[in-house]
């Protein structure tokens, strides 16, 4: 199908899209002068206008057999009110209860906007839900997910765009795609970036192959790097740490990112010396446990050696950093055994280090604010790690304007975490509020809604 | 070649958010240096109308603060012209459109809550929506989705964290309070049923007492109650209640054929929570002891709670009843056979009624036709 969805300065259109321009012409947006054009024009206009953002993807023919005249609305009611009375107060008299009083709090009810709920029967729609749990930055693109196969329907995939949620359907997109479609995107610097990981990975493959062939050579490599005493690179981390997180302007940004893939490499070679080497293959949440544990024995060492002045104080506030970090609630059990007996190789190396009487020394010995530069760090490196390998900026953050849609209606129960929604019941109108997003007036929709009532 | 530029938006969005626990940061505006034709050996003039400058003049200007979000606050189009008029209220993102309000979506500690009440405390759900007044439906829905993150967790699959927590910081949330629990939406909607929509004119003799079951019975065209039936019935009007929420099936039928309907109830029996009437009623009854009025509430949910399994229960038999399971040696699977009904109720008045399988005689079937839509309308687990 033929993209119809573009965007237009000469005559704004707006469309369930996120982009800049959809913003601009959502600003200026009017609709005709009514004075001046006939009942039937009006409809028209309306129409239009409000079609070009309600399921523009979906065929005129398609939609007017999906609308209907009956419109889902909702009383909230008062347990209390209803307990109090049977309702025969409210008929007493001529019908319309005894005093005036009750007549007059009825008036205090707003009344239903029945027309802005004129396309409710679209928001059953996959590829428009999928927009409005904020999972795409336009209705087209989430139509373009479901296309390919990115979303699935309580845990089955799910190709059809038309496909009409049912009340309790949960519906997930990959959470790659998710990012791509709502993080900003790539200046020409990241692609660049990409391109260099591409060949600098290409040739390791090369240099992998070689070095199959002659075994004895890598092995003569890896004594080299073992070189390196451990409070050197622990020195070494810090300082990489710090320049990560220091938030100087002049720092210049290619530096900046120099120092990140040093400290990714200095974390890489802290880990490969110690004894479980299965943790560098894994992924980084089990990197970032097991940096942390050591980094936990390594003060808890520290604590008894100078148990002098400061006995309770950094117990407490490691505990406030492990509480920090989302994970680290969960893991304090574990990471207080590991300070029991830290019988690790590298602790060891670190507390020797520490109790080295050298002048060097005070440098490694860690405050408390380094170690919790150092952890956030580390969080930081695990929650949203540069890499050039994904097709959006990274680290992830959200692309502009995103701020002005972001809303998530209410019968979407979404949990972003894991880019899935449940699409809990049908969009619903309320006294004085409707529950179907649309940027046009009471005015507008009704007019719509008149006009698909084919009573023209 | 063109001297390269240093990107300023590089140097702050690195590390987003090391500083401050959120994913905004401080950017830099753009400096305001003149655009530059894409094609740098051209030297006509790149193809700017006037629409684009002025759009690109406004994105500068005006909607310099549209760009990036400020964590927990909403940005939206109207908020700095009400903030301007002193208006507070509901956000809405849509400057023409009155009626439609960003509502606030569940913050994650009342999501963990939730969870850890329905799961790890074996609280109902009913309770658990009426405790921290949260649609039961989306309680439900809570449940299934952190269960979904747990196993996705345990799969080792990658999560949106990063996406996740600037949704948070953007959209309003309702925030957990223990002692206070702020309401999230309204619990007890009554659906406008559509026997209602007609507008009714009913004369009613002045001496009688014309409630909302007489109401329910004019709307769906029913006779009125006998006296004595009436009279039993407002004696102990929770009883009533209850009797029709756990036997709905009861419910008096009217009409014939396709017309055929039950009878509309009033909306004490309607509502999703029709208990808090009933426990409303009886602790109206101790205006003055708050213990004993838990204590009624309790036992009122507990009750009701009992019903339900009961009900679950019974309609489980009757469906192991009707299946007959079959599962041969050394196979894999196990057949449920259900028997076929074909009747009148099932295949309709002209015979072409989805719900009874088969072909039938003289019932063409449209599958194979051009243009038959095959999207399926169900995706069961």
């Amino acid at each position: 199908m033929r993209n119809r969805a573009t965007q237009y300065l000469s005559k704004p259109k707006v469309r369930q899209s996120w982009s800049k321009w959809n913003l601009y012409n959502l600003v200026r947006f009017r609709i005709k002068n009514p004075m001046h054009r006939t009942h039937f024009q009006q409809k028209w206009d309306a129409k239009s206008a409000s079609r070009a953002y309600h399921g523009e993807q979906v065929s005129e023919k398609q939609w007017a057999r999906m609308f209907s005249p009956r419109i889902r609305s909702v009383v909230p009611m008062d347990h209390t009110g209803l307990a109090r009375d049977d309702g025969s107060k409210w008929s007493a008299g001529r019908g319309q209860g005894h005093d005036d009083t009750m007549v007059d709090s009825r008036r205090w009810v707003k009344p239903m906007p029945f027309g802005q709920a004129t396309y409710a029967p679209l928001e059953r729609r996959l590829d428009v839900a999928v927009f409005r749990a904020m999972f795409a930055s336009s209705a087209r693109q989430a139509r373009q997910f479901v296309i390919h196969g990115a979303v699935t329907v309580n845990g089955k995939k799910m190709r059809y765009p038309g496909y009409l949620l049912n009340p309790g359907d949960l519906f997930q997109v990959e959470p790659e795609r998710v990012m791509f479609a709502t993080g900003a995107p790539k200046d020409k610097y990241d692609r660049r970036e990409m391109r260099v990981a591409q060949k600098q990975k290409e040739a390791a493959e090369e240099e992998e192959a070689a070095a199959e062939e002659s075994k004895e050579e890598g092995k003569t490599k890896e004594n080299q790097q073992e070189d390196l005493s451990p409070r050197d690179t622990l020195k070494v981390l810090l300082s990489q740490a710090k320049n990560i997180m220091s938030k100087d302007k002049d720092v210049l940004p290619a530096k900046r990112k120099q120092e990140l893939r040093g400290f990714q490499k200095a974390v890489r070679r802290v880990l490969s010396r110690s004894e479980s080497s299965t943790v560098l293959t894994d992924n980084l949440e089990a990197q970032f446990s097991e940096l942390t544990l050591l980094l936990k024995a390594k003060k808890a060492e520290n604590n008894t050696e100078k148990d002098t002045e400061k006995k309770s104080k950094p117990a407490a506030s490691s505990t406030a950093a492990a509480e920090d970090t989302p994970e680290g609630g969960s893991k304090a059990a574990s990471e207080a055994d590991s300070e029991a007996q830290p019988g690790d190789k590298l602790s060891e190396a670190f507390r020797q280090a520490a109790e080295n009487p050298e002048g060097e020394v005070d440098t490694s010995e860690l405050t408390d604010e380094e170690f919790k530069v150092l952890r956030r760090a580390l969080t930081q490196m695990r929650d949203n790690p540069i890499d050039h390998s994904k097709p959006y900026a990274t680290p992830w953050r959200p692309r502009d304007y995103m701020n002005v849609f972001a809303m998530i209606p209410r019968y979407l129960e979404v949990h972003p975490k894991t880019c899935a929604a449940v699409y809990l019941r049908h969009p619903v109108v309320r006294p004085g509020s409707s529950e179907v997003p649309s940027p046009f007036s009471a005015a507008t929709s009704e007019l719509a809604f008149s006009w698909y009532l084919r009573r023209r | 070649m063109a001297p390269r530029i240093q990107n300023q938006i590089v140097s702050n969005s690195l590390l987003p958010y090391l500083s401050s626990s959120s994913t905004s940061s401080s950017f830099t505006s753009l400096s305001s240096r003149p655009r530059r034709s894409c094609r740098s050996f051209s030297s006509t003039v790149a193809p700017q109308t006037r629409l684009r400058n002025q759009m690109f003049l406004w994105l500068r200007q005006e909607a310099a603060e549209l760009k990036h979000h400020t964590p927990g606050e909403t940005n939206y189009l109207t908020s700095k012209a009400e903030a301007a008029r002193g208006y507070v209220g509901d956000p809405r993102p849509f400057p023409q459109n009155i009626h439609y309000c960003s509502e606030s979506i569940l913050s994650e500690e009342l999501r963990t809550e939730i969870y850890n009440r329905v799961v790890k405390q074996k609280k109902s759900v009913r309770a658990v929506s009426v405790e921290l007044k949260v649609d039961m439906r989306r309680v439900a829905a809570v449940v299934r989705l952190v269960e979904l993150e747990k196993r996705m967790k345990e799969q080792g699959k990658l999560l949106a964290l990063p996406y996740a927590r600037a949704i948070h910081e953007m959209v309003p949330t309702t925030p957990l309070r223990h002692y206070d629990p702020s309401t999230h939406e309204e619990i007890n909607d009554l659906p406008v049923h559509r026997l209602t929509n007609p507008q009714i004119f009913y004369p009613v003799s002045e001496s009688r007492q014309f409630n909302r079951v007489d109401a329910g019975r004019v709307f769906s065209a029913a006779p009125a109650l006998e006296h004595e039936q009436a009279a039993k019935d407002a004696v102990d009007p929770s009883e009533t209640i209850s009797r029709i929420t756990q036997n709905p099936s009861h419910i008096e039928v009217v009409g014939k054929g396709e017309d055929e309907h039950q009878v509309l109830q009033p909306a004490d029996v309607r509502i999703p929570h029709p208990h808090m009437v009933a426990s409303r009623r009886e602790q109206a009854l101790v205006p003055q002891e708050r213990a004993q009025q838990i204590k009624i509430y309790q036992a009122r949910l507990q009750k009701e709670e009992e019903a339900d399994q009961e009900r679950k229960r019974r309609s489980e038999e009757r469906k192991e009843k009707q299946t007959q399971r079959v599962q041969p040696e050394d196979s894999r699977f196990e057949f449920r056979i259900n028997d076929v009904v074909v009747s009148q109720e099932t295949t309709g008045k002209d015979g072409r009624n989805a719900r009874a399988p088969g072909r039938r005689y003289g019932v063409p079937s449209y599958d194979r036709k051009k243009g038959q839509v095959k999207i399926p309308t169900r995706v069961e687990v």
